[in-house]
């Protein structure tokens, strides 16, 4: 079997609607943040494959921008969730309700 | 290339380091002082930059520098001033880390000039995340009260899931079209007018946006943050991480698609529509202050939209006119309110009981601002909701959609009086007696930022001229 860039493709938004559906279904704010990082590899395994079969390196290039944007994120996004822990000693999403509608 | 037009965002980059640096040497109890410097630093950095306007792109054309990112650039730059003074005056909140708030508002600053001046999808994104990972931190700053933690992880949650789906747009477009920069995308961009696989890679593009200007339907974190984030970062929200988002939507829409935006008017009627009526509706029973300026800003996005949906130059000037007005009002109101409840547990309306014994000063800011934002004149409010009105109307021969958003947007206005006349009543006529009727003692820096915010409203609602031709000067550099 011959693998172009279409199979790639199906991978990547695989990847992408399995990350969205972990950060709708999920309740762990680290099992949802997981699913994030899911969504934003699958955009970055896009990208890869497209810069492959075009032959344009831009692509590439904006993919260690991504991982460098989401590197950034994660060490603020976790330092976040464990000082909520600290203060609310959980880690579910059902438990931030101190501002109601 | 041409590094000299990226000098201003280098020295405001040098200048969050340099406030970095500076927590190590200075003495805690002058720290506070710290954000004086940093406004007066930013200011002269405002009057340089005004001092010369060199035009033109730098790196390869990824930076831009035309009359639109001159406009907004001064414009971030004032609302990080006024932040500033702000931040002093709510420094007794922050346990610890004072410099450190201060030289985060300077990077969101940086990440915002940044915005203004991006014309290549890599920009875009890394400016927009160098804006929203710096607000997760300054949404989450008083780390010891719960609701500023859990205002932060619903930012975090969110804005990293707009986040995906802008990378994903954005991998999409440049996989269809292989253009990451505006003008040669705009060159391209009709041909693949009916690709679908870029046409769904530009919606999540636009959805990402939407999130940073809270539109419907990707406005749901907006009242939760607003009311849990610390009083300066709420503000800084409400005016420049909106505008950033607005300018990247100009830069988008009318740089990058000009030939498949112009087929987008019924969505942006609808989005434009649906994002007063709820903004408006959702924020008529709210008690919380900062929750009702939180569903405001939506109605607010949601007026500004008109000028993007009327897709014609007046639109967009007018909608320049409408933010520049909004900095002055927004900024004002909430100065007020970090200078009324600083100490107060929650801020509710009825904590503004007699304040006008308390503090004349205080309570005329915040009643010219609810008057302003309610739009009736002689304020800066009225004259932009009557500019953008003017301009979606102009539009209503091509399509009767632009009727109705019209009469959308002017049910939404007097719907609004209700909740900003709640307001000037809690102020004045408080059926609550009053807990506390001690006067409210004001330092010089918070008198001259209401000063500023006052001056502006009126100027602006008073001489609109100067700023219409300003913001029509600025907007000719889109070319629609």
């Amino acid at each position: 079997m011959n693998v172009g860039l279409e199979h790639y493709l199906v991978v990547s938004a695989l990847l992408f609607a399995l990350g969205l559906l972990g950060v709708i279904t999920r309740r762990n704010l680290l099992v949802m943040y997981m699913s994030l990082e899911l969504m934003l590899n699958a955009a970055n395994l896009a990208l890869v494959s497209f810069s492959r079969f075009n032959n344009n390196l831009n692509g590439q290039i904006l993919v260690f921008f991504i991982i460098t944007v989401a590197a950034a994120e994660v060490s603020v996004g976790l330092a976040l969730i464990v000082a909520l822990y600290r203060k609310r000693q959980t880690a579910h999403v059902e438990d931030l309700t101190t501002m109601k509608l | 290339m041409n590094a000299s037009l990226i000098s201003l965002e280098i020295w405001v980059v040098a200048l969050g380091l340099v406030l970095m640096l500076a927590d190590f040497w200075m003495p805690a109890e002058r720290k506070r002082f710290l954000g004086y410097a940093a406004a007066a630093a930013l200011a002269v950095l405002l009057v340089m930059n005004l001092g010369h306007c060199a035009t033109g792109t730098a790196f390869n054309g990824m930076f831009v520098q035309d009359g639109l990112a001159v406009f907004f650039k001064c414009f971030f730059i004032i609302a990080a001033i006024l932040v500033l003074f702000m931040a002093v005056e709510f420094s007794d909140n922050l346990t610890a880390g004072i410099s450190e708030y201060y030289s985060l508002v300077v990077f969101a600053l940086s990440g915002m000039l940044f915005a203004a001046s991006a014309n290549n999808f890599a920009m875009l994104f890394v400016s927009i995340e160098l804006i929203t990972v710096t607000f997760y931190v300054l949404t989450s700053f008083q780390r010891g009260r719960l609701v500023s933690l859990e205002a932060g992880v619903k930012y975090l949650i969110l804005g990293a899931l707009s986040s995906a789906f802008m990378v994903y747009g954005i991998a999409l477009v440049w996989g269809t079209t292989g253009k990451l920069n505006f003008n040669e995308l705009a060159l391209v961009a009709g041909q693949f007018a009916g690709n679908k696989i870029f046409l769904l890679g530009m919606v999540l593009v636009l959805v990402g946006l939407g999130f940073k200007i809270a539109a419907f339907p990707f406005q749901i974190w907006a009242p939760d943050v607003y009311q849990g984030a610390p009083t300066p970062t709420t503000a800084f929200l409400a005016v420049g991480s909106k505008a950033a988002g607005f300018v990247l939507l100009l830069r988008v829409l009318f740089t990058a698609i000009p030939s498949v935006s112009a087929h987008w008017a019924n969505p942006l009627i609808i989005i434009s529509g649906i994002t007063i009526l709820y903004g408006n509706l959702c924020a008529l029973p709210q008690r919380n202050l900062k929750r009702l300026m939180g569903y405001s800003s939506i109605a607010h996005a949601g007026y500004l939209l008109l000028g993007v949906a009327a897709l014609s130059m007046n639109g967009q000037a007018a909608m320049l006119y409408y933010l520049s007005g909004y900095l002055f009002t927004v900024l004002g109101a909430f100065t007020v309110i970090c200078l009324v409840m600083r100490h107060l547990d929650n801020e509710d309306i009825s904590a503004l009981a007699g304040l006008h014994q308390r503090s004349p000063l205080l309570a005329t800011t915040l009643t010219l601002a609810m008057v302003s934002l309610a739009g009736i004149p002689p304020l800066a409010g009225f004259f932009g909701k009557f500019l953008l009105l003017k301009a979606v109307l102009e539009q209503g021969a091509t399509n009767p959609g632009y009727y109705c958003l019209a009469f959308t947007a002017l049910a939404g206005v007097v719907i609004s009086l209700y909740y900003y006349f709640g307001v000037i009543r809690a102020i004045y006529w408080s059926k609550d007696t009053p807990v506390d009727l001690s006067p409210i003692l004001l330092s010089g820096p918070a008198k001259v930022t209401l000063a500023i915010c006052i001056a502006g409203m009126f100027w602006i609602g008073l001489f609109p001229n100067t700023m219409v031709s300003l913001a029509t000067e600025a907007v000719k550099t889109l070319g629609i």
